[in-house]
């Protein structure tokens, strides 16, 4: 008989329960919250079921030396977890989005392309309220990015600058991504006149299949000859834009743009999740950079529609851009879009800007990427 | 005739690209007169060479040789031996090789000493591509001479020997501390960011917006001018997204008269008709032959 109690109470110390406190639990309940706004909201579904569940996973509480926690050496979960730490899965991501992405808009009106740059002003505008907080010039740049909108390239930058804030940083950025309906409108309606958000823009012209071909070998080139330290992200973003444009790989774009990325943002998502282990995640550090992510959300749209209404000034009649596409130059695929798209048939039902809005919009992820390969360079 | 053109072209390659690799190594350091310096695993003191694999990939230095001519002009070739695992060379890492003359000592002992070398060269496995070659100058006792820093231009005698380790100790500081301290503010990173990220889109649009925007206008021109008759000549340009979108309306309404459509609004369906047959995934081939029986002949 005490064998068996002798046994029990063994058993009872193996259990999550023995281990509990109470971080876990709050960051069950955030992994609970997100995988509810997935489902109820439709909120980046994709991205917050897995992130979500990962979060679960990720704190389940566990002793030592069982070896299934996520940091520790060996384990699935670990293993799984090098692909974010080592940075494989983002320009696997990249390829997947260059073989689901469509350059036309960008290649009909390329001047589109400049606000893709104005709005990476939230990665920099970030990147000096980090260091006036306190965090290093790596760390900084690390949560600059979040201000990119681009979840894999945040994941890529901030696993080669600060992997001790990676987890924070990448829930930050996915979660602020899903929330971009949410966080743009308001500053799109401060910034702009009521004659500026009905301004509407010639359709673009069509774009030849030859364009398109070029267009990823031309821009590979030059943004990798600029900024080598991105060829990851702009090497495999071309790369599998060429796969789609090129007409002769149909099946490579197809594994590349359905399949490859299913699995590697089910990987990503899950491990990126499981990585907020409460002891690593619940710091005072995570707060403020959940704060310097909302930060450089909204100063990458003020600086997106700022650019556009300054651009405009030098535009004659008939030529204006509508302001409120400069809110897509972050680099949220197509949320950002279809935000310009919305905020603007609020004001005019018969105005349609999500095709002008996927100029800059796709114009944000060259642009985020050339901006992480400027910061690696500096910093890393 | 045709193969062998392609094996040798693959053997060349492959000699090219070996060499290539091997061509990565440089002699970036060497004792002569070994006093009370460093020891090898025998306990003995004597000059050593030491060589760098600037690249940052392995190489493996198997196969390759140290020549060495005497001061009396005679050449001494040391082969360094094959199969070695540690003759395989990480990125940026060194490897010493002990002057004098005990080759039975192992890898990295050669079959000659310093002191009565002019100059010695690192050879690759091919016994004829000079990859590096230096001439010997005794500094005095315990006193080396090497690159100044590791794989540089620049040679020097050194303040400390320094054999299998960096020639000159690498600055401390991360690329994050310096900075911190040249750019506290981060002000002069971000604009010189926020610059380039412009300069890079910026002439990513000068170039669609001025060349390969026109050459492509010209040719989408010459085609359609081929294509249709001189007198209806067809723009494409002169097509609106409205035309495009009467067009995918039509085909979303014959879809749904004809049923093919599914549950999904706003998407026109386009129905797959191509066989993808595949001799891989036919069931025949993956059968056995049905057996048959065999009639003895009476």
């Amino acid at each position: 008989m005490d064998l068996l109690l002798q046994n029990l109470k063994t058993f009872w110390g193996y259990t999550g329960f023995a281990n509990f406190e109470w971080s876990y639990l709050i960051m069950i309940a955030i992994g609970i919250i997100f995988i509810t706004l997935a489902i109820v909201k439709d909120w980046e579904p994709m991205l917050l079921v897995p992130i979500g569940f990962g979060m679960i996973i990720g704190n389940i509480p566990l002793f030592a030396g069982l070896q299934v926690g996520i940091y520790e050496e060996g384990s699935v979960l670990n293993i799984l977890y090098q692909g974010v730490r080592q940075g494989w899965y983002p320009p696997l991501i990249f390829l997947g989005i260059g073989a689901m992405t469509d350059f036309s808009a960008l290649i009909a009106n390329p001047k589109l392309l400049l606000i893709g740059a104005a709005a990476q002003l939230g990665i920099f505008g970030a990147y000096m309220l980090a260091l006036a907080l306190g965090f290093s010039p790596a760390e900084a740049g690390a949560i600059g990015i979040i201000g990119g909108a681009d979840g894999p390239t945040a994941i890529f930058l901030s696993s080669r600058l600060a992997p001790d804030l990676m987890g924070a940083i990448a829930v930050s950025a996915y979660s602020y991504m899903a929330l971009v309906p949410v966080i743009q409108p308001p500053i799109m309606r401060l910034l702009t006149t009521n004659k500026e958000r009905l301004i509407r823009m010639k359709p673009p012209r069509v774009v030849s299949a030859t364009e398109k071909k070029i267009f990823p070998v031309v821009g590979f080139l030059l943004t990798a000859f600029i900024v080598p330290s991105g060829i990851p992200l702009l090497g495999m973003l071309f790369f599998g834009n060429l796969l789609k444009e090129s007409g002769v790989t149909k099946r490579l774009a197809n594994t590349a743009s359905g399949p490859l990325i299913d699995v590697v943002t089910i990987l990503i998502g899950v491990t990126v999740g499981a990585s907020t282990q409460a002891d690593q995640f619940l710091r005072g550090s995570s707060i403020l950079i959940f704060g310097l992510g909302a930060l450089s959300f909204i100063i990458a749209t003020f600086g997106g529609v700022c650019f556009v209404k300054f651009f405009n000034l030098f535009l004659p009649e008939g030529k204006k851009i509508n302001p409120l596409i400069g809110n897509a130059g972050v680099s949220a695929v197509p949320d950002a879009a279809r935000v310009s798209l919305n905020v603007g048939r609020e004001y005019d039902k018969n105005n349609y800007l999500l095709v002008h809005a996927m100029g800059p919009n796709v114009a944000g992820v060259i642009g985020s990427a050339v901006a992480a390969g400027m910061l690696l360079g500096f910093l890393a | 005739m045709k193969k062998a053109l392609l094996i040798v072209c693959t053997l060349l390659i492959c000699t090219v690209a070996r060499s290539q690799s091997q061509s990565h190594m440089v002699i970036n350091e060497y004792l002569v007169t070994n006093v009370s310096d460093f020891q090898d695993d025998f306990g003995q003191q004597n000059g050593w060479v030491e060589l760098f694999n600037t690249s940052y990939g392995t190489v493996d230095i198997g196969g390759c040789f140290l020549f060495a001519w005497k001061k009396d002009g005679e050449l001494v070739k040391y082969t360094i031996p094959k199969g070695d695992v540690l003759t395989k060379i990480k990125p940026r890492q060194h490897v010493l090789f002990w002057a004098d003359n005990l080759p039975k000592h192992g890898t990295f002992h050669t079959n000659f000493v310093l002191s009565e070398i002019d100059s010695i060269a690192f050879v690759g496995s091919d016994g004829r591509t000079y990859i590096d070659k230096v001439a010997i100058k005794d500094c005095g006792e315990d006193v080396s001479y090497g690159r100044i820093a590791d794989g540089g231009d620049e040679w020097g005698v050194m303040p400390n020997t320094s054999p299998s380790t960096n020639n000159s100790s690498l600055d401390a500081k991360s690329k994050s501390m310096i900075m911190k301290e040249s750019d506290p503010i981060g002000w002069i990173l971000s604009l010189t960011s926020i610059t380039v990220v412009f300069l890079a889109l910026i002439i990513l649009y000068l170039i669609f917006r001025h060349i390969i925007g026109r050459l492509a206008s010209r040719s989408t021109q010459a085609k359609s001018d081929k294509s249709v008759n001189a007198a209806e000549k067809v723009n494409i340009a002169d097509h609106s997204s409205e035309t495009f979108a009467a067009i995918a309306l039509a085909l979303h309404l014959y879809n749904e008269e004809n049923e093919t459509h599914d549950d999904e609004s706003y998407v026109v369906t386009q129905t797959h008709t191509d066989r993808s047959y595949s001799p891989w995934s036919s069931h025949i081939y993956g059968l056995r032959e049905t057996p048959t029986l065999k009639k003895n002949r009476k």
